[in-house]
């Protein structure tokens, strides 16, 4: 509704200046990094791989893999963290251990997930899905414990039954938490995905751009990095664009981190 | 107030109501809080009734432990053992139905993601037909004033105007008792003034019993037709006075009546013996 007042121009404007930047002192051979080629070259080598439609399948693989490995996140991060959030006895017997789990890198989980999956799909999904799963779990469970106690009153004055209460009241009070852990977990899910492809499954643009370097293609390496890069700020701005859909998300602080 | 008193006999000492049904019926109310090392107790040996249809106020400084006794009496929070709150009749282990409470605060009393009307459809989805509950929001958004705003967010509004959606809320249950925990308390003077107005109004319209907390004294005096003082640690009602005003009441011809200034003077009188005797 207010998109047009959201972009950023000063912040465009420089970063277009920095591009101009880039352009001029290594397209113009004024300085040369070893492997780095100027922005013209990179916006070549993306528009041939696209004219060459090479691009495309990588981009739906990942693609593909990020969202239903979040969606699946969603499910187990949303349910499971409701219902620790709902109960402080499930909670205090799984804190500690979630909050173990959660903590170990990420990364770390590579080679395990290796090793249950093999060189496949399944191992980037599992891998992206536990990864994104704990922090739209830990923000379910913020959120839902973060209800104010006012509004839980409100809802014993009204004499609401225990479903209504959650739907009605629980739910939407701590939906600017659970938005952000959603978030942060879609993020991760196209993070992880593009890792278990450069390191284990040979598929998608994370092997693709493990694939340029190696064949010292720099030009399409920066490209399939660009290509991730935008998919990243793509995804995270078509969530916002939902999520300000939800009337006075942002004066709850629903889109904040 | 004297304790051994039953109910029969304290309706006959309430003028001007005949013989009044009780409402709630508090018998040796008390009320203690666990803290770290000790049990502090709130409120001891509370003895009341509440008429069908009065407005009661309670008057008592922070602290007293009033807002703790009107979330006894809203079901919300339980008394110590030994304590007996009723109403119509039945022990008070729960909300009951038809009793709603106004909160304090209104800005976290309100769902900001609901706008004015389905706040004020809350507590009526399921419970009534579709058709009936627009009628009832509806008419209770009119009898606050809010109907222009009705699909506005309460973050939209001011505080006196999110007091009166809060205030719309419990109107649209039709409740036979409001409990009201100084709903104006943190309104600037003119907006107070208004609001009392208009809840005196709503009390006239309705019918409804009103418990209504304060720390104000004028304000008690202006709206109710009974106030209890709730003085002492822990808190105990030191006195209750009846207010013997005319119904239809005004900010300025009520408040500058000899009967209110008397009344007024009383309570001031009360609370200042009770300060300099201790």
């Amino acid at each position: 509704m207010t998109s047009i007042r959201r972009i950023n121009g000063p912040g465009l404007m420089v970063a277009a200046l920095l591009l101009v930047l880039w352009q001029a002192l290594i397209g113009s051979g004024l300085a040369t990094i070893e492997y780095l080629p100027a922005p013209a070259s990179i916006a070549r080598a993306i528009w041939s791989l696209a004219a060459q439609g090479q691009i495309f399948p990588e981009l739906a693989h990942t693609l593909g893999v990020a969202l239903l490995a979040w969606a699946i996140a969603a499910v187990i991060g949303l349910s499971l963290g409701l219902l620790l959030g709902c109960s402080p006895f499930a909670w205090r017997h799984t804190m500690a251990s979630i909050e173990l789990l959660r903590s170990m890198p990420s990364v770390a989980f590579v080679p395990v997930s290796l090793l249950l999956f093999g060189f496949s799909v399944k191992m980037e999904l599992a891998l992206a899905v536990y990864i994104a799963q704990w922090l739209i779990l830990v923000n379910t469970v913020d959120g839902v414990r973060g209800v104010t106690p006012q509004l839980l009153e409100v809802a014993r004055m009204l004499r609401m039954s225990r479903l209504e209460r959650t739907v009605k009241i629980v739910l939407p009070a701590a939906m600017p938490v659970m938005l952000v852990g959603l978030r942060l977990g879609l993020t991760v899910s196209l993070v992880m995905a593009v890792v278990s492809e450069m390191i284990c499954n040979p598929a998608g643009l994370g092997y693709q751009l493990v694939f340029e370097q190696r064949a010292l293609q720099t030009d399409r390496m920066f490209a399939y990095l660009a290509v991730i890069g935008a998919l990243g700020i793509l995804l995270n701005a078509a969530l916002l664009l939902v999520a300000r859909l939800i009337p006075g998300v942002e004066r709850r602080g629903g889109l904040a981190a | 107030m004297d304790p051994a008193s039953t109910a029969a006999e304290r309706v006959a000492i309430f003028p001007g109501h005949g013989a009044r049904a009780v409402s709630f019926e508090c018998r040796r109310v008390c009320v203690e809080f666990q803290l770290a090392q000790s049990i502090r107790r709130v409120l001891s040996d509370i003895d009341f009734d509440v008429y069908d249809g009065e407005f009661l106020s309670i008057l008592g400084a922070s602290g007293s432990g009033k807002t703790t006794l009107l979330r006894i009496l809203g079901g919300l929070l339980f008394p110590a053992k030994g304590s007996v709150v009723k109403f119509k009749g039945r022990i008070v282990d729960s909300p009951p139905e038809r009793v709603v409470t106004v909160f304090q605060d209104y800005a976290s009393s309100l769902l900001p993601w609901r706008s004015v009307e389905k706040n004020v459809a809350l507590g009526l989805e399921g419970r009534t037909t579709p058709a009936a509950r627009r009628q009832r929001v509806a008419a209770a958004l009119e009898m606050v004033g809010l109907s222009e705003h009705a699909k506005d967010y309460p973050w939209q509004l001011s505080g006196g105007m999110q007091q009166r959606v809060q205030i719309a809320r419990a109107l649209a249950m039709e409740p036979s008792v409001l409990l009201m925990d100084e709903p104006f308390g943190s309104l600037d003077a003119m907006t107070k003034a208004s609001l009392q107005d208009q809840l005196h109004k709503v009390h006239l319209e309705t019918g409804a019993t009103i418990v209504f907390i304060t720390h104000d004294i004028e304000e008690a005096v202006y709206l109710s037709n009974r106030v209890l003082i709730l003085e002492g640690k822990p808190s105990t009602i030191a006195k209750e006075l009846i207010v013997d005003l005319p119904r239809e009441r005004d900010q300025v011809s009520t408040k500058e009546s000899a009967p209110y200034l008397a009344l007024r003077h009383q309570i001031y009188d009360f609370i200042n013996g009770l300060k300099y005797s201790t």
